[in-house]
């Protein structure tokens, strides 16, 4: 692969110079972009270094950064990173790394290196096809030979007539670019096209600097929008958003597994043969981090057995039942009473009791989070569903936006935060304007509006946009006194407060480009993801991949022989993504899109070099497993994968 | 680094002849892509037998690998619309040296070469890094006039003659150094002229 150094050391005479008069140095190097990322340890800081102490000079430290020109990460790297007795800053690295550098330092920063200009403009991959951004492509009429680059003369009405055997006269190992474009047109039997077509005449004023300042301020406003990161897939949204939460048709068969939450599997309270009715507990929670559940129908227990579990791809304990079809609400089912009259404690054993767990995708118990040994100040309901596809948050806003405020307010008083507030994205305008006229004399509600980027309902990040705090490293939402639910959730609080109904069905989107009926519907926890898509008229296609939550974050399904969960928001047909991981070429898009703000790239070389330490070192355990990274990434490294080996190392003591 | 503009509607309605395959690329989607613009302009056009969304199409081996696919289709195609930088049409062409492979959009450059963080500052890559004696504001880039020996004399009220809205790139230099207490390197230094013969990018010392 082709190297694209982008500097290299100022000579020897020239450094001695600029070293003159100066001491008490300290030596950043920029670990270099676009290149195979086969060591971590490149030899930059010690040339000049040795030049240095030839003179004489006092090198204080030295310090080697990834992509120094990332503004917000290098500030991070930098902090407390130059030691008091410095009084010079030399910087190996191409300009823009020492631009940053220099508006970053208090103290003088200086060049220890020259940029070279790399020829042409390349893509990601470091292709040696060139293109140079004229501005003003003109492949149309050359057969997709560039005429700016692979003409030495950059000419653009045909060759100059002084190619020899198909040499250029300017360079002699290089093809004459016209002759290439005319055999190709030949080819196509275009001759005639190139023989009509008029003269072209080079505009330089093409490239406009206006034009792409203005572009460069607009995206950069874009990337920091809120936090740092994030990316913009595909929405697909429209497919079902407009389409109204309908109840999906009674199921014969429930399959409720017993692990459907973070924390210890439920125990299960019924043996097979019984009798149970809709609503009724068929498992106790086994530890404080667990969740009791309840039975979707009414009907027979046929069976207490493993069964395949759709997100770990194991089997595991799971409670069939066999419904009678009449759904015979048990007399556990009845309302609490007037919020205004149940304490917090209260609240929270309704929430815990009816097996209430966060619905966005983790399943973290509710009443968990609501028993917060910290002070609580904000309540922060996530409806931004920033996964693209996903439709489910969107429609339980519109249907029972009353059951998810009174949620909220049920949660704000368990919790004793004094403040609530919904985040819905600005692709949802029609929830954001119902929410707020509906909040508008809740004078302790907010509704915030967020610009769309994902992964904005990770809660770390929503956070960030909301409350403009950083939850620390290791640490949870209440370290910075927050509380994030999911809307879902807190229609799941409401029916549990208001009606007695532990948390036995949730709106799920069936969607995808590769589903033929795609719909919201209201699905009991327990039915077979594939009574599902068959009902909505099956997939399309023989390449699809279908996966339970987003396209993002969620799980693919080999065997669609699974039940819906209750932390389940999805299930999409997709086309399936074929790949093929390369090598590392640092493009350091990875470490650009992070929201978390860590370095991706490490992670793809330490699993497989099973450098546990080195995992630790980069923070590994901080990624959110959002997928950013493995969406932007160049190579097409399975970069979650990588990481999630080494969070399993690190959990298992390595 | 690069970013693209669509052409004008009327230039790809002239392009797409017989049948056409579009290919779009959304690797740098996140630097620039018109998306939804895109989206729209391909719904009008005749005769397109099919849209292929990719990424890096820059790369021939994944560009072979996405398209395995679609290989009779193209096959049975006159013309390749390609959405995406002039790297990636000349991928395309040159995989199918046989086929009009057009591109629709035009190619610009973006300041900073380093993955999709947009940078404020820009680098010129002209071989002699002159940061040192200027308190690493970049006279090639910020002075509109890339003058290397103080400012021209035509600056009002801080602001270049050349461009009204950008700044007088020496005298940021000069208030820099002012703040860095370091004013007397532009009295000493000798005069500078820039060697436009660059360094052989083939032959780096690190």
């Amino acid at each position: 692969m082709e190297d694209y150094t982008k500097f290299k050391l100022k000579r020897k005479e020239e450094l001695d110079a600029v070293l003159a008069g100066k001491d008490n140095l300290f030596v950043i190097a920029c670990n270099k972009c676009f290149k195979e990322l086969d060591s971590f340890d490149e030899p930059e800081c010690g040339l000049f270094e040795e030049i240095a102490k030839e003179q004489g000079k006092n090198i204080v430290g030295s310090a080697r950064i990834d992509f120094l020109c990332n503004e917000p990460l290098t500030a991070k790297s930098f902090q407390g990173l130059i030691p008091q007795e410095t009084e010079n800053v030399f910087v190996i690295s191409c300009g823009l790394g020492i631009q940053t550098m220099a508006a970053m330092a208090e103290i003088p920063v200086y060049a220890a290196s020259d940029s070279v200009i790399v020829d042409g403009y390349h893509g990601m991959a470091l292709t040696t096809t060139l293109c140079e951004a004229c501005g003003q492509c003109y492949l149309n009429m050359t057969g997709g030979i560039c005429p700016v680059v692979d003409c030495s003369k950059s000419l653009l009405n045909g060759q100059c007539g002084g190619a020899k055997n198909g040499k250029c006269e300017v360079d002699k190992e290089m093809d004459c670019g016209w002759q290439l474009i005319y055999e190709r047109l030949e080819k196509q039997g275009r001759l005639q096209e190139l023989l009509d077509k008029p003269v072209e005449l080079r505009d330089y004023s093409k490239v406009n600097h206006k034009f792409i300042s203005e572009y460069v301020k607009s995206v950069r406003e874009e990337r920091f929008e809120g936090y740092y990161g994030g990316i913009h897939p595909t929405e697909f949204k429209e497919l079902s958003e407009h389409i109204a939460v309908v109840p999906f048709p009674d199921p014969v068969n429930v399959v409720i597994p017993m692990s459907q939450h973070a924390g210890a599997p439920a125990e299960p309270i019924v043996k097979v043969g019984d009798q149970v009715k809709m609503g009724q507990k068929i498992a106790q929670a086994a530890g404080f981090i667990s969740s009791a559940i309840h039975a979707s129908v009414s009907g027979t227990v046929v069976a207490v057995e493993p069964r395949l579990h759709p997100i770990s791809g194991l089997d595991s304990l799971a409670i069939v039942i066999q419904s009678d079809g009449k759904n015979t609400l048990d007399e556990s089912v009845k309302p609490a009473g007037d919020l205004d009259k149940l304490s917090a404690d209260e609240i929270i054993e309704i929430v815990r009791e009816k097996g209430v767990v966060g619905m966005g995708g983790a399943g973290f118990p509710t009443a968990v989070k609501l028993k917060s040994p910290k002070p609580i100040e904000l309540v922060l309901l996530n409806g931004c569903e920033c996964e693209p596809i996903l439709t489910a948050d969107h429609q339980v806003l519109l249907a029972y936006a009353d059951e998810v405020i009174y949620g909220l307010k049920a949660m704000m008083k368990a919790s004793g935060a004094p403040k609530g507030v919904i985040a819905i994205e600005d692709n949802k305008l029609d929830a954001v304007e119902l929410l707020q006229a509906k909040t508008a004399d809740i004078e302790n509600i907010e509704i915030v509006v967020a610009k769309t980027k994902y992964p904005q309902g990770a809660e770390k990040m929503l956070i960030k946009r909301v409350m403009g705090k950083q939850v620390p490293s290791g640490g949870l939402p209440m370290d910075v006194g927050a509380i994030v639910c999911n809307v879902s959730t807190a229609k799941a609080v409401s029916d549990a407060i208001q009606l007695g109904m532990p948390l036995v069905e949730r709106v799920v989107t069936v969607s995808g480009n590769r589903m033929n009926k795609p719909g919201n519907y209201l699905v009991k926890i327990g039915t077979s993801v594939k009574d599902i898509v068959n009902h909505c008229g099956d997939v399309k296609g023989d390449d699809v991949t279908v996966k339970i939550g987003g396209p993002m974050m969620g799980f693919a399904q080999a065997n669609l022989n699974v039940p819906m969960l209750k932390c389940s928001n999805g299930i999409i047909a997709v086309e399936t993504i074929v790949k093929e991981a390369v090598e590392c070429i640092k493009c350091g898009r990875c470490a650009d899109v992070c929201p978390m703000e860590l370095r991706p790239l490490y992670f793809t070389k330490y699993a497989l070099s099973e450098d546990w330490e080195g995992m630790k070192t980069q923070n590994t355990m901080d990624c959110i497993e959002c997928g950013c990274c493995e969406y932007i990434c160049s190579s097409k490294i399975p970069i979650v994968e990588r990481i999630k080996i080494g969070k399993t190392a690190i959990r298992e003591g390595k | 680094m690069l970013i693209t503009q669509l052409k004008s509607k009327e230039t790809i309605e002239a392009l797409a002849q017989g049948k056409t395959v579009i290919i779009n690329c959304h690797g740098c989607k996140e630097v620039y892509f018109a998306e939804h613009e895109a989206d729209e302009l391909q719904k009008d056009l005749n005769g397109v037998t099919q849209i292929i969304t990719t990424d890096y199409i820059c790369n021939p081996d994944n560009l072979k690998l996405q398209l395995q696919k679609h290989t009779d289709v193209i096959n049975a195609a006159d013309t390749i619309l390609v959405f995406s930088c002039g790297v990636g049409v000349q991928t395309v062409a040159a995989q199918f040296e046989s086929k009009k492979v057009y591109s629709c959009c035009d190619t610009y450059p973006l300041p900073g070469f380093q993955g999709v963080t947009p940078l404020n500052v820009d680098c010129g890559q002209c071989g002699e890094c002159y940061l040192n004696g200027t308190g690493g504001i970049c006279p090639i880039t910020a002075c509109s006039k890339s003058l290397l020996n103080g400012q021209c004399g035509g600056a009002k009220e801080g602001m270049c003659e050349v461009d009204k809205e950008m700044e007088c790139g020496w005298e940021r230099i000069y208030r820099k150094l002012e703040k860095l207490n370091k004013l007397d390197n532009m009295k000493y230094d000798a005069p500078k002229v820039r060697n436009y013969h660059n360094p052989n990018a083939e032959e780096p010392i690190i």
